[in-house]
């Protein structure tokens, strides 16, 4: 009998277009903690909703206490003792801490009612356990973000949990904060049996608290249950990010020298931008790398006009300029955004072809009395959806039936046909198969060719090595560092790492 | 044999248009009376209404939103253009033009409340729906128009065709025609349907949303006091209560109409001729039954039911939505 109280053996996930998992083993042991790491879209979370029963595998099995097991549903999963906690809070905020933690098994009088004494004595227990100082009747709203989180496990254990998966739980705590966490955390592991999933993007947490780690990458096993005492943080930066992708070299010289196209002196921003200083060149690919949360989409969105800028100023060609919504930012300014979620902001998905297409130049071909058909809007994209080699069956297609890929390529098409100087790509390969992926590299390097300008997010590190011309790097909605790529991986990914994990 | 079935056949419209062919053929047959030139014109005067109210709803279900002060906003605007007529003696001609601007500046209220404020344009306008008529009855002490220019009423009893048909339903045609040409061919038209199909997509592709959604709510404003005139010239006078208390009697059918046609109560789609034969639908039923003498409470029941059951039909259609193209 091996000590694993989970196990998951050659797990596969497809969905479609995208082989989410691929052969991937996990083994947690008993009464350890587990780090479970990747880059995003590497199938982490898919592991998870696969060990919570939110998803079920196409291929592989899962055994809980040596035993095969499969959850229809999460409600399954927990009654075997499975509880996550996630990133966002799942906590109902005007609800008391004891009704929060006692929420599914209410304790009734007599009468059927809720019996508030025993709900406060009950939830007691459990804040008891892990040394918590909060009365159980405190509104949830009223507490502190870390006790909230420290609520959350509470409540994971109040349902007899012996396997708790924390998703990113130090993202939102201060240092102190997250030292508590980890002692109550190992006390949890040495008193309670539990086991714990942690899942992580700072690595100097993991080598804290985690006892063994699995790295995965593009849905494989880069490593499974190494201990982590084997391993230092290059090789575990290495494992993440991998180095099998190659690296387009795009021999591009920029002068950065010239004078800025695009510059953005001290923005600070209602979303929480600190002092951003940015300067985009003609024809060049500007990085912004950083973790999820570190404020790149929202800064393109407030720059658009989309949210407040406080203070600061935005200089294009040297002149300053108010920008008050993406219109503007279109037809007066020629800047356009290519959304990093084309379902939502993207494309309007039961819209055909031809109309997501043309939508960004309507305005341009309308003739008098505002008089605009189908052919001459279809003249203009044409030579562009052409061009990106859209697979469609005809224009009048509804974009929702297309793949992924050709979606993406859809909302590609509709701002090189917009013609605008500079642009904002923002993760352009997010769910995109490899083909498609490369193409569209190339189709970024070639329009910085011709003089577009272009700032480019992407959490895909080699995407960013491959495709940037200087790299700026973001944490918590600030700066903090700016890099000139000179397209060596190792040396560029150590350096972005640095900058993040300083 | 290869036998293809033309795209036509498979649309919301051609569905109801069998049904139109139905419920006439049944009424032909189980009334007497229901061919007859007066019922005809009768027919033809009520249907122009409801043509036009649906429309007037339509453009705002557009947007994902609702119109509730529509029959308020029409009766209002039809007020405002006997107190220009009779009391002021404006031209006829500069009359309406007056009543068309005021009817699209509720609307503009409408729509800018509710692009301001992000509250849900069923809570906007239905506090609009009592101020309208409020203020209406207020300064009309509800008082009626009865003495307009005779050019005027006459219009309204005008019969074309060998006097079966009111010249009210070929203006509703004609509305339809146009509003077709503008969804269909004009770049303000596409702007409208994009953004009420997903506001934050058309928002980041250039389209001023906000702007969008006020102006369709400006446009159900201007249909809806083309809908007053229309209904002051049939009965001859303004009335404040000709639309019912508060409008109600008009929104049944303006419900109705746009989502029998096929227009998506989510937004994002048009079907102007699907609303035409939406409010030709109901107009039938509603005359039908009356015709069969079945008193005023079934008829209502009816309506309900049906509208119930279109409600249902939408759902559905959102799933085949892809069959569909946008604009009808």
């Amino acid at each position: 009998m091996s000590d694993n109280i989970l196990e998951l053996k050659k797990i596969t996930k497809n969905f479609p277009g995208v082989k989410a998992l691929d052969n991937a083993n996990f083994r947690l042991k008993k009464k350890s903690i587990h780090a479970l790491l990747g880059e995003n879209g590497a199938g982490k979370s898919t592991l998870i909703k696969i060990i919570t029963g939110v998803y079920n595998q196409n291929e592989g099995e899962l055994f809980l206490n040596n035993k095969a097991q499969s959850f229809n549903s999460p409600n399954e999963a927990m009654n075997s003792g499975i509880s996550v906690v996630h990133q966002e809070r799942n906590l109902i905020r005007r609800f008391s801490v004891g009704e929060n933690l006692m929420l599914t098994n209410l304790p009734k009088n007599n009468l059927g009612l809720i019996d508030y004494n025993a709900v406060a004595k009950e939830s007691k227990k459990w804040l008891d356990i892990m040394e918590l100082d909060i009365d159980p009747n405190t509104i949830v709203s009223d507490l502190t973000v870390a006790k909230m989180q420290l609520c959350e496990i509470a409540k994971a254990l109040s349902l007899e949990s012996k396997i708790l998966l924390l998703d990113e739980p130090t993202s939102s705590l201060s240092p102190q904060d997250t030292k508590n966490l980890f002692v109550l955390l190992k006390r949890l592991v040495a008193e309670q049996d539990v086991s714990i999933v942690f899942v992580s993007h700072k690595l100097e947490e993991v080598f804290e608290i985690c006892d063994e780690v699995t790295v995965l990458r593009d849905g494989k096993n880069a490593c499974e249950s190494e201990q982590i005492t084997n391993l230092n943080r290059q090789q575990l930066v290495k494992l993440m990010i991998g180095r099998d992708e190659q690296i387009i070299n795009s021999k591009k010289e920029v002068n950065f020298d010239d004078k800025n196209l695009l510059n953005l002196q001290s923005i600070n921003t209602d979303l929480g931008h600190k002092d951003i200083n940015l300067n985009l060149k003609k024809g060049e690919i500007l990085g912004l790398y950083g973790l999820v949360g570190a404020g790149r989409t929202e800064l393109l969105k407030c720059i658009l006009g989309l949210e407040k800028i406080n203070s600061g100023q935005i200089l294009l060609n040297d002149k300053e300029i108010k920008i008050k919504s993406p219109k503007d930012a279109l037809e007066k300014f020629k800047i356009g955004y290519i959304s990093e979620d084309r379902k939502k902001e993207g494309l309007i998905l039961m819209h055909d072809v031809l109309s997501n297409a043309g939508i960004t130049v309507w305005s341009n071909l309308k003739k008098i009395l505002s008089f605009l058909n189908d052919q001459i809007v279809y003249n203009k994209v044409d030579p562009y959806v052409k061009q990106l080699e859209v697979k469609t069956p005809s224009y009048q297609q509804i974009v929702s039936n297309l793949s992924g890929g050709n979606q993406q390529k859809i909302s590609v098409a509709k701002w090189l046909a917009s013609g605008t100087d500079i642009l904002f790509i923002d993760e352009p390969t997010v769910g995109i198969d490899i083909k498609t992926k490369s193409y569209l590299h190339e189709l970024i390097i070639d329009l910085s060719l011709k003089g577009t300008s272009i700032i480019l997010i992407t959490s895909d590190m080699p995407e960013m090595i491959s495709l940037a011309d200087r790299i700026i790097t973001m944490k918590d909605f600030k700066v903090v560092g700016e890099t000139i790529n000179n397209h060596n991986y190792e040396q560029m990914s150590s350096s972005i790492m640095d900058n993040i994990h300083e | 044999m290869n036998f293809k079935i033309p795209n036509f056949v498979k649309t919301n419209q051609f569905g109801l248009l069998c049904l139109v062919i139905i419920f006439i053929c049944i009424f032909s047959f189980s009334t007497d009376g229901f061919t007859s030139r007066f019922n005809i014109y009768a027919l033809s005067r009520v249907v122009a209404l409801d043509i036009m109210i649906g429309l007037a709803m339509m453009v705002v279900i557009l947007t994902g939103g609702l119109n509730l002060s529509l029959g308020a906003l029409g009766v209002s605007a039809a007020m405002f253009g006997g107190w220009c007529m009779e009391s002021m003696g404006i031209p006829i001609s500069i009359s309406i033009i007056l009543v068309l601007a005021f009817g699209s500046f509720l609307g503009w209220i409408n729509g800018f409340v509710t692009v301001r404020t992000g509250v849900h344009s069923f809570i906007v306008t239905l506090a609009t729906m009592s101020i309208y008529f409020g203020f209406m009855t207020l300064l009309t002490e509800a008082e009626a128009f009865r003495k307009l220019p005779e050019i005027f009423t006459d219009f309204g009893s005008l019969k074309l065709f060998n006097k079966y048909i009111s010249p009210l339903l070929i203006i509703s045609v004609l509305t339809c025609f146009i509003l077709y040409y503008v969804f269909k061919y004009t770049d303000i038209g596409r702007k409208l349907i994009a953004a009420g199909a997903n506001p934050d997509a058309a928002e980041l592709s250039g389209i001023s949303v906000d702007r969008m959604f006020i102006y369709c709510h400006m446009l159900s404003g201007f249909l809806a006091a083309l809908a007053g005139i229309m209904l002051t010239a049939r009965i001859g006078a303004a009335i404040p209560s000709m639309a019912g208390h508060l409008g109600f009697d008009w929104l049944l059918p303006a419900f109705l109409a746009p989502v029998l046609g096929g227009t998506l109560l989510s937004g994002g789609k048009v079907t102007v001729f699907g609303t035409m034969l939406g409010a030709i639908l109901v107009t039938l039923i509603n005359n039908g039954l009356y015709l069969i003498d079945v008193g005023e409470f079934w008829v209502r029941f009816f309506l309900g039911m049906i509208l119930l059951g279109a409600v249902l039909l939408d759902r559905a259609r959102e799933y085949f939505t892809v069959k569909n193209s946008i604009v009808s």
